[in-house]
């Protein structure tokens, strides 16, 4: 088989615009930051220096929100209560007991973390609005709790922890405190920045977004949202220990819901996601309604609940969200066939020897007796299957025959009733999705996971993040264009032909020993079912990894496949080389009405 | 000694009956939220300050009044209160048609829960208000109880039997039944889905403003309290497997009944806590619930 190269060659093109605005964002937050921090001080005005000192505690809390909100996709009410750990904690060991400072701050940060577990455990088993009313429990319970425990807590005396230390000018007349204090929110959001252009903060995204593609690439998305709790408690609980000098005193009051729910509010008023968000949130939900309402704070509960309700319903993407949603629009160029295409891997792997042929090798995957029931139903029933390395393995049957089901308990996202499951002489009957995926099983979707929150390059780059061989060096050349072409693709602007095949592409460079492809031809045109015939046939012979391909196009199938296996209820009813199948008289009633008993 | 072992016997009493009335109204608050869930998907975190809506209905309209003005008022409270509901729920699902955005009525159910907190006070203050119904106290098993109480039980079971004759005997219900099963395929067979789901908000609404009508003279009436009944109700609904009813029956008076022996134990102070763990140690543990069934997986 031969490759049409239908692909455009690569030409000067116009410089699109960034696909995100993240870095000038970082940049413009950064100097709001400075200046909020020197400013007042430089001017000699305490009441703001003290405001401001506040306020960007306040910052760098609803940043790390925004991280775990949509970087990780977790909605908490309860931030709050990990800010009042952190002061808490600090307070009491060194305001009350008299420990040592540095021994206090270990304190206020690792009460804060274990609150953080709290919401993380459950995150590991439950997802979406549970965690939500987990941490809006928390934000309730916390307050009754410094009161009840006063013992501890001096309850609602609360404790007064002057630190005249760390307000004495330093230079220009800043104190340490503010410039702590500036510091703080600057910290948190490199963390943002710099956590959201790793591999980790990929795959965060990743799990966030479709928790199913994440397993299939070998990510486990509870780890990940605990993961992500444990590490903004990390850096709430920072900030808690800061706000103690700030204050100078810690009282229940300090932690009521009303915290929490101004942490979440600022992070959709200023745009989820978005870096510079945080801080115009908390000047929208925060500061403002503060300064102008001095005199009339029962009104403020109010005036928030508002905003935010308005922003969700007529603006969702928030304040800078909206701002960056124009950007984006305006920069829009590309799409069409330019906008992803396969030149560069298919010469590449056009390039390469023939992988050794494996008729003899041992089976890569080996599945006896599998079965699997949902309730009454059986959807597979005793099939056996074995795969060899590099064949193309077609899985064809009606509809309601067992197909997805029998994928979906080879990648592990059901597990078999019965029946035993070797891949790779290792025993998976009992391994979870993401086990297995590490272990060299890759999958594509009826609905192809492309995530709108990453550029094109970045939605093939979380293949290669899931990918555990070295990379060769010709593909790193081949990937350095793709990146240089793909860097700012916006991927809502792929076809749906294309986006199968950065999918193909995504799981390829996962460097999957066995892909298995759920439908993948429904929806393509002629040509890009040529194209994408050529790319799992360039898969197989030259990078010898196995296809399992669920199809219903037989044609495909048929031109393609070394060897079928037929379903029907479940159950296995022939299986063989294509030329055998079409004369099987079980198989035949497959192609009534259609003219491939031929091929 | 016998004489100690009947006060005892008494109080263990008492605590069962308060945590079981107490209990069911989380078991309402839970129902409500599974029409509501059963018909959209979402969770409407309104539900509690809805419930207390309901409840300062009653403090305002129905104080100290007979049965005569009593059972109007309950009627035009629960009519109010269900059309709010089915307006709130019209703003809730206006964002989410647009298919991109689909977390954005956890953060606008949220802000109308605070909204409605927020306008209490400012009229009511913060501090709890107590109201006179027109039902007796009454002896059962020789402790002395509030009437409230009884009715508090029994509308647990009015509004369970009432839904689930409506969901099994009416073509709306059939209709929102339908909605949970499969949404395209209802909507394939000619179903007005966004009319189904406004009227599953009502139904809430309806659900949620009665009850809390009816019992306001067991609870303290005030703007916060509606957060704890939400809260409660959300373990009551995890509890017992959310979407489903009957789960609610068991899950409701188990946390209500937790949280009365922890008031008693420990502390009132740490009723919250209590309902805070067990939801936290039953997301751990047994995340579909008492009742819940595992769905094939779609993918």
């Amino acid at each position: 088989m031969t490759l049409s190269t239908t692909a455009t060659p690569a030409s000067p093109k116009p410089r699109p615009g960034r696909f995100d605005s993240d870095l000038p964002q970082f940049w413009i937050a950064v100097a709001i930051l400075v200046a909020m921090g020197i400013i007042p001080a430089v001017l000699g005005s305490s009441y703001w220096e003290h405001s401001f000192q506040l306020m960007n505690i306040y910052i760098a809390v609803t940043i790390l929100q925004n991280f775990l909100f949509v970087d990780a996709g977790q909605k908490s009410f309860g931030q709050g209560v990990l800010l009042g750990l952190g002061a808490y904690g600090f307070a009491v060991a060194s305001g009350i007991n008299d420990l040592p400072v540095f021994v206090g701050v270990l304190t206020g940060i690792v009460v804060a973390v274990a609150g953080g577990l709290l919401f993380a455990l459950p995150a590991l088993r439950v997802q979406g609005f549970h965690l939500g009313f987990v941490t809006l429990s928390a934000a309730v319970v916390f307050p009754q709790l410094l009161l009840q425990m006063d013992s501890v807590t001096q309850g609602l005396n609360g404790i007064s922890m002057p630190t005249p230390g760390l307000s004495k000018p330093l230079v220009l007349g800043i104190s340490p405190l503010s410039i702590l204090c500036t510091l703080l929110p600057i910290a948190a959001l490199a963390f943002h920045y710099g956590i959201r252009n790793s591999r980790l903060g990929r795959q965060m995204r990743t799990a966030a977004e479709s928790p199913e593609a994440a397993r299939s690439l070998g990510i486990n998305p509870g780890h990940m949202s605990s993961l992500a709790f444990i590490l903004a408690a990390l850096g709430t609980g920072i900030c808690g220990v800061l706000f103690v000098p700030a204050v100078s005193f810690v009282t229940p009051q300090s932690f009521l819901m009303d915290v929490s729910f101004i942490f979440f509010f600022s992070v959709v008023v200023g745009g989820r996601g978005q870096l510079l968000g945080p801080i115009l949130g908390i000047l929208a939900v925060f500061t403002i309604p503060n300064m102008l309402l001095v005199d009339l704070a029962e009104y403020k509960p109010l005036i928030y609940g508002f905003i935010t309700l308005i922003v969700v319903i007529v603006f969702p993407d928030g304040i800078v969200g909206t701002i960056e949603e124009a950007r984006r629009k305006r920069n829009q160029t590309g799409g069409g066939e330019r906008a992803f295409h396969l030149s560069a891997l298919t010469n590449w792997l056009n390039s390469l020897p023939d992988h050794a042929a494996s008729e003899t090798r041992e089976p890569i995957i080996s599945l006896k007796g599998a079965t699997k029931r949902f309730g009454s139903v059986v959807a597979v029933d005793r099939v056996d299957l074995e795969l060899r390395p590099g064949e193309i393995h077609g899985l064809v049957g009606a509809n309601g025959s067992g197909k997805t089901s029998l994928l979906n308990v080879l990648n592990g996202f059901s597990r078999m009733n019965e029946g035993s499951y070797t891949f790779d002489k290792r025993d998976v009957s009992r391994a979870s999705a993401a086990d297995i995926a590490r272990h060299g099983l890759g999958r594509t979707f009826q609905n192809p996971r492309i995530f709108p929150a990453f550029s094109v390059w970045n939605n093939v780059r979380v293949g290669l993040d899931a990918r555990q061989s070295e990379l060769p060096k010709e593909l790193r050349a081949v990937l350095d264009s793709m990146r240089d072409d793909y860097a700012s693709g916006l991927p809502t602007l792929l076809s749906h032909g294309q986006r199968r095949l950065l999918e193909v592409v995504r799981v390829a460079l996962k460097d999957s020993r066995v892909v298995l492809f759920d439908e993948p031809a429904a929806g393509l045109s002629a040509e890009e079912r040529e194209e994408f015939s050529s790319l799992i046939w360039l898969l197989s012979r030259k990078l010898g990894t196995t296809i399992v391909l669920v199809e219903h196009d037989l044609d495909l199938v048929w031109s393609i496949a070394d060897r079928i296996t037929v379903l029907e209820t479940g159950k296995r009813i022939a299986q063989g080389s294509p030329e055998d199948l079409a004369k099987d008289p079980a198989v035949q009633h497959l192609f009534v009405g259609g003219d491939h008993a031929h091929a | 000694m016998l004489n100690e072992m009947f006060a005892n016997f008494d109080m263990i009493m008492t605590i069962l009956l308060r945590g079981a009335a107490v209990g069911s109204l989380f078991a309402i608050i839970a129902m409500s939220f599974n029409v509501v869930h059963n018909a959209t998907g979402i969770l409407n975190f309104a539900q509690g300050t809805i419930f207390m809506l309901g409840a300062f209905g009653a403090y305002l309209l129905a104080n100290r009044v007979g049965f005569a003005v009593w059972i109007p008022m309950l009627i035009l409270v629960s009519i109010v209160i269900g059309l709010f509901t089915a307006a709130q729920g019209w703003l809730t699902l206006k964002p989410l048609r647009s298919g991109v955005e689909q977390n954005s009525w956890l953060i606008s159910t949220m802000s109308v829960s605070v909204i409605i907190a927020a306008i209490l006070t400012l009229n009511f203050g913060v501090f709890g208000n107590m109201v006179r119904g027109p039902v007796p106290r009454f002896e059962i098993l020789g402790v002395r109880t509030d009437g409230a109480f009884l009715l508090a039980i029994g509308s647990m079971f009015a509004w369970y039997f009432a839904l689930r004759w409506f969901l099994r005997r009416t073509f709306s219900g059939l209709a929102i039944s339908a909605l949970s099963q499969d949404f395209d395929a209802a909507r394939a067979a000619g179903l007005n889905v966004g009319r189904l789901q406004l009227l599953a908000f009502g139904i809430s609404g309806v659900i949620a403003g009665s009850v809390g009508f009816m019992v306001a003279p067991m609870i303290s009436v005030s703007p916060d309290a509606g957060l704890r009944y939400v809260l409660n109700g959300f373990v009551a609904a995890v509890v017992g497997g959310i979407g489903n009813n009957t789960g609610t029956l068991i899950g409701g008076p188990l946390v209500g009944i937790t949280a009365a022996l922890t008031a008693f134990y420990i502390g009132g102070a740490y009723q919250d806590l209590a309902s805070l763990l067990l939801l936290v140690a039953i997301l751990m543990f047994l995340p579909q619930g008492l009742f819940g069934r595992a769905a094939a997986r779609k993918v």
